[in-house]
């Protein structure tokens, strides 16, 4: 799914690997979890900005894949419902820390420029990130998802579990509403 | 215009974009997720035995064995302490005269009258030409 893991494609070989881990088979787990962990966390990193709070969530994202995989149905593609169960898991991290903190964004560029041009790119990172995640969930995702991680539409929609061209005014409504915002901050600082 | 600059990406965001990990913080990862699984997959390892059943079937067993002996008792309770059955006030009590005639006596009764001694005890009133007032009456 994505770049790396086929969604428009499935991998041959996973229901199999699927069946295996339900048996409780590490090397068949270890190999779903060397598939998608890259990925997961990148999409994770896209809702909550925190590479730790990032490794935490697809941990518990795999965990919690174990604890279900019985509820995936025999053949069915392991990436959307592992991709479905992590968005989720993401928006409800991030609700639960915004509650417990409020913590500024890292910055995660080298800082070969001047101090106030890194400063004013954190601060737009900040702003787009704050903007991102005033989104209603479903237009942050399609979001997140595409355009920051690649997955096409069809991979996008299957993990949401919704027809394409929704997917698609998904899109098209968030990217018009982040512009509004950015060109709100540009304009007022 | 508009329309067409929202089909293209926000630049900005790729700012917003992961860390891409290094091959050792991937086998980290790995091996932490593989680490917290252990456990979950040992247990689907081993074949659920009857005693298994058994206990993850004990708990919501036991609250529905409670909840059946509970009503039960409740409907023991019930048919062995009958509520007294309504006891109406025979004709000759409706009668009865008392110092302001039959329809007070009717009316102090603590049970209901059957119709009957209300029919007798409201011709022998209307017989006796008195109409009780309303205060009467209640």
């Amino acid at each position: 799914m994505g770049p790396t893991n086929g969604g428009e494609s499935p991998v041959q070989d996973e229901p199999f690997l699927v069946e295996r881990a339900r048996r409780g088979d590490r090397e068949a787990f270890g190999t779903l979890v060397g598939r998608y962990a890259e990925q997961a966390f990148a999409v994770a990193y896209g809702f909550l900005q925190h590479a730790e709070d990032s490794e935490d969530l697809v941990q518990d994202a795999f965990v919690r894949a174990l604890e279900r995989i019985d509820s995936l149905g025999r053949g069915s593609p392991f990436g959307p419902w592992f991709y479905r169960l992590l968005v989720n898991a993401a928006l409800n991290r991030r609700k639960y820390l915004a509650r417990r903190r409020t913590e500024e964004v890292p910055a995660t560029t080298s800082s070969r420029e001047s101090p106030a041009v890194d400063s004013a790119r954190s601060e737009l990172r900040r702003h787009l990130a704050s903007a991102l995640g005033s989104l209603p969930p479903e237009l942050e995702t399609v979001v997140v998802l595409h355009d920051l991680e690649g997955f096409t539409h069809g991979e996008v929609a299957r993990v949401l579990g919704i027809p394409e061209g929704t997917c698609r005014s998904h899109l098209f409504r968030a990217r018009r509403i982040l512009r509004e915002l950015l060109s709100e901050y540009r304009e007022h600082g | 215009m508009g329309e067409r600059k929202d089909e293209r990406p926000i630049p900005e965001l790729e700012g917003l974009r992961a860390p891409r990990l290094s091959g050792r913080d991937r086998g980290r990862l790995h091996e932490r997720i593989l680490l917290v699984a252990e456990p979950i997959l040992a247990r689907r390892r081993s074949p659920a035995t009857s005693w298994d059943v058994l206990a993850k079937w004990a708990r919501p067993g036991l609250v529905a064995a409670g909840v059946a002996l509970l009503v039960l008792a409740g409907a023991w309770q019930l048919r062995s302490d009958p509520e007294p059955a309504a006891q109406q006030v025979a004709l000759s009590d409706a009668l009865a005269v008392s110092e302001s005639g039959p329809v007070p006596a009717l009316l102090l009764a603590s049970n209901e009258p059957d119709a009957d001694a209300v029919v007798v005890a409201a011709l022998l009133e209307s017989q006796a030409g008195r109409v009780p007032s309303p205060d009467e009456q209640r």
